[in-house]
């Protein structure tokens, strides 16, 4: 009896549950910035909180929509580059530079995924790092406007018309309802009819196809939402660096950083993106920042091992691992949620 | 005027040369074991890196030392197909593309560690020799790595198809099942095949030794044309893989000759406009992404 209507409430809304973990993450990571006076750890904290975002960003169409984009610099730049060239040449707040950019971003995410969707497996993520690599080298060579590999700073002037603060502990607030804000948009999807299209396409895009579904214009759903939100990230790191260049943002690395968080959390699903940002970016700041010169490359060393032992050993990711072996251990006999995972 | 332009366009089919002899290998792997190994470019940097310290310590010429770098690349590769690719190759494209990718991350930061992020290159007599053809000037390094990317084709095709184990890695990549009922140890050929392939980017980085310096992040330089010109040629598509190469270098020579700062967009351009109108690239053939290396 119970089971059945938990089945039905899990179809037609979000789950309490959900809810419940991210307002307990938010209350404690608004009480950590609040308490927390170092810099150092503030900054983690901070990183934590924006990489979190981001990577649920590109969770939407890499892992709901199945589509490994390995290109989510190219909005991540797209936020940075828009917001910052309005608020530093025109004077437009960045805020709404950033609902511009972002807009812009999910133009442009419309335009190279349109053509792109029908490319399967390894062909879609060939050609979502050349648009990001296309991007970057002509925001180097437009120079007149980017100022190419000199960069651009964001001018100091602190105020919140400005998206600019005093304290660290300002922009983990921001960070964090970025994250919320993220986390919510996944849980509205995985809960949606369109989480269960992409869910549908994810599994067998023929078959969904088949059934009915316009794969091609849930992924464009899926892509625009995606590159959205990751364009809000891009902002939000421009004022928080205070200065971008094309290397960094339009960086390969970033992308493969952000789809590889998911992964190791727990790609497609709502806490996979969270909980793999939450791991794998303090490993990275503190082992940089405590080893410092020495060892260089460390961090990613263990970073690269950790995501081949998950791939191997947990192909689904930590968090989807770790509830599977808390049902099994605990012998919770709830229903299991309406995926459409099945064996291959 | 017009000698500028042969000289350009004979750079360019040279430096195509260096990029199918990275590209085969990489096509090779992915025609049979159906995986694109983006750890590719840091098995180039491998190969550059024991080229280099051989020479350092032994003194011995990279093109002396090619038969042990290619013999140890080899071993990499039995390895890295033992260790992370037997588990992923039933798995998802984008959990094979996860686990190659980490495994590019874990070398090329492994490499950080242990070699610091300094550039290091070999000088040999050769490294910097020219000759002329008529007009054309041609460095002889350049001229070695192009003919050997010929020889390296032509051997390979040869051995696919004449002999057993050839016949055993083409019938694998065809239809693995049928493979297995015809008594084929497709375990063993998948093995093979990844270490061949990684000897193959042994060879290359043997030749690239003498004409470029070596750093961590040298693979990824290379490897993105790589991708480009496998792509371009067909995956899993080994003569397609070599005019790719060529295609690419002119490409890239004549972009960097009247756009220099552009020069890679224009080949990024070109990958988006074949892969969105030809996924199967200029040579392959149509539904090959489904069949395997022809």
């Amino acid at each position: 009896m119970s089971s059945v209507r938990s089945r039905s409430m899990l179809c037609s809304s979000i789950s309490v549950r959900s809810l419940g973990v991210l307002a307990a993450i938010a209350v404690v990571a608004a009480a950590l910035a609040f308490l927390v006076h170092d810099k150092f750890y503030l900054h983690v904290l901070i990183m934590m909180l924006l990489y979190a975002a981001a990577s649920s960003a590109w969770n939407i169409v890499g892992g709901y929509a199945g589509q490994l984009s390995l290109g989510h610099a190219a909005f991540f730049g797209i936020g940075a580059y828009t917001s910052t060239l309005l608020f530093k040449d025109l004077g437009f707040s960045p805020w709404v530079g950033m609902l511009i950019g972002a807009t812009l971003a999910a133009v442009v995410a419309g335009a190279i995924g349109y053509p792109s969707f029908r490319l399967r497996g390894p062909f879609f993520t060939l050609v979502t790092i050349a648009f990001a690599e296309v991007l970057r080298i002509v925001t180097l060579y437009a120079h007149d406007l980017t100022q190419g590999s000199m960069g651009i700073s964001v001018p100091f002037r602190p105020a919140l018309r400005n998206f600019v603060f005093r304290g660290l502990s300002n922009y983990a607030y921001v960070a964090l309802a970025f994250l919320v804000i993220t986390v919510l948009v996944s849980l509205w999807i995985e809960n949606s009819r369109l989480g269960y299209y992409l869910a549908a396409l994810r599994e067998d895009e023929d078959a969904a196809h088949a059934l009915g579904i316009n794969t091609t214009r849930y992924k464009l759903v899926a892509v625009l939402v995606s590159a959205f939100f990751t364009a809000m990230a891009g902002t939000f790191y421009a004022q928080y660096i205070f200065f971008i260049e094309p290397f960094a943002t339009f960086s390969l690395d970033f992308s493969v950083l952000l789809a590889m968080m998911a992964i190791i959390g727990g790609i497609g699903t709502v806490w996979g993106p969270v909980a793999g940002a939450f791991l794998v970016t303090p490993l990275q700041e503190v082992l940089r920042a405590k080893l410092g010169g020495e060892l260089q490359g460390l961090d990613l060393v263990v970073y690269g091992a950790v995501l081949i032992v998950v791939v191997i050993l947990l192909p689904q990711g930590i968090v989807p691992s770790i509830a599977a072996w808390g049902k099994r251990a605990f012998g919770q006999r709830e229903p299991r949620p309406a995926s459409l995972k099945g064996d291959p | 005027m017009l000698v500028i332009l042969a000289q350009v366009a004979v750079s360019g089919i040279l430096l195509g040369g260096v990029y199918a002899l990275i590209s085969i290998g990489l096509t090779l792997i992915f025609g049979v074991l159906r995986v694109i190994n983006f750890a590719h470019g840091e098995f180039l940097m491998i190969a550059m890196y024991a080229s280099f310290w051989l020479f350092r310590l032994y003194g011995l010429d990279p093109y002396v030392s090619i038969g042990l770098v290619v013999a140890f690349l080899f071993l990499v590769g039995l390895v890295a197909e033992f260790l992370v690719i037997r588990p992923i190759l039933n798995a998802s494209s984008s959990m094979q593309i996860a686990a190659t990718v980490g495994l590019s991350i874990l070398l090329q930061n492994f490499a950080l560690l242990t070699m610091t992020a300094n550039y290091r290159s070999v000088q040999t007599r050769l490294s910097r020799a020219v000759v002329s053809a008529g007009p054309l000037l041609l460095g002889v390094s350049r001229l070695v790595a192009f003919l050997v990317a010929l020889a390296i084709t032509g051997i390979l095709f040869l051995f696919l198809q004449r002999s057993y184990l050839g016949k055993a890695i083409r019938c694998t990549a065809q239809d693995k099942t049928a493979a297995l009922l015809m008594g084929i140890n497709t375990d063993r050929v998948y093995l093979v095949t990844f270490a061949i392939g990684s000897a193959l980017v042994g060879v290359a980085g043997a030749l690239l030794t003498p004409l470029y310096p070596v750093f961590p992040t040298v693979g990824t330089y290379f490897v993105l044309a790589a991708f480009v010109v496998v792509v371009l040629g067909g995956l899993g598509n080994l003569t397609g893989a070599l005019l790719g190469g060529f295609i690419i270098g002119l490409v890239e020579a004549f972009s960097g000759f009247y756009v220099p700062e552009l020069k890679e967009a224009v080949y990024f351009v070109v990958f988006i406009i074949v892969l969105l109108i030809r996924p199967t690239g200029i040579f392959g053939v149509v539904g090959a992404e489904e069949v395997g290396l022809k």
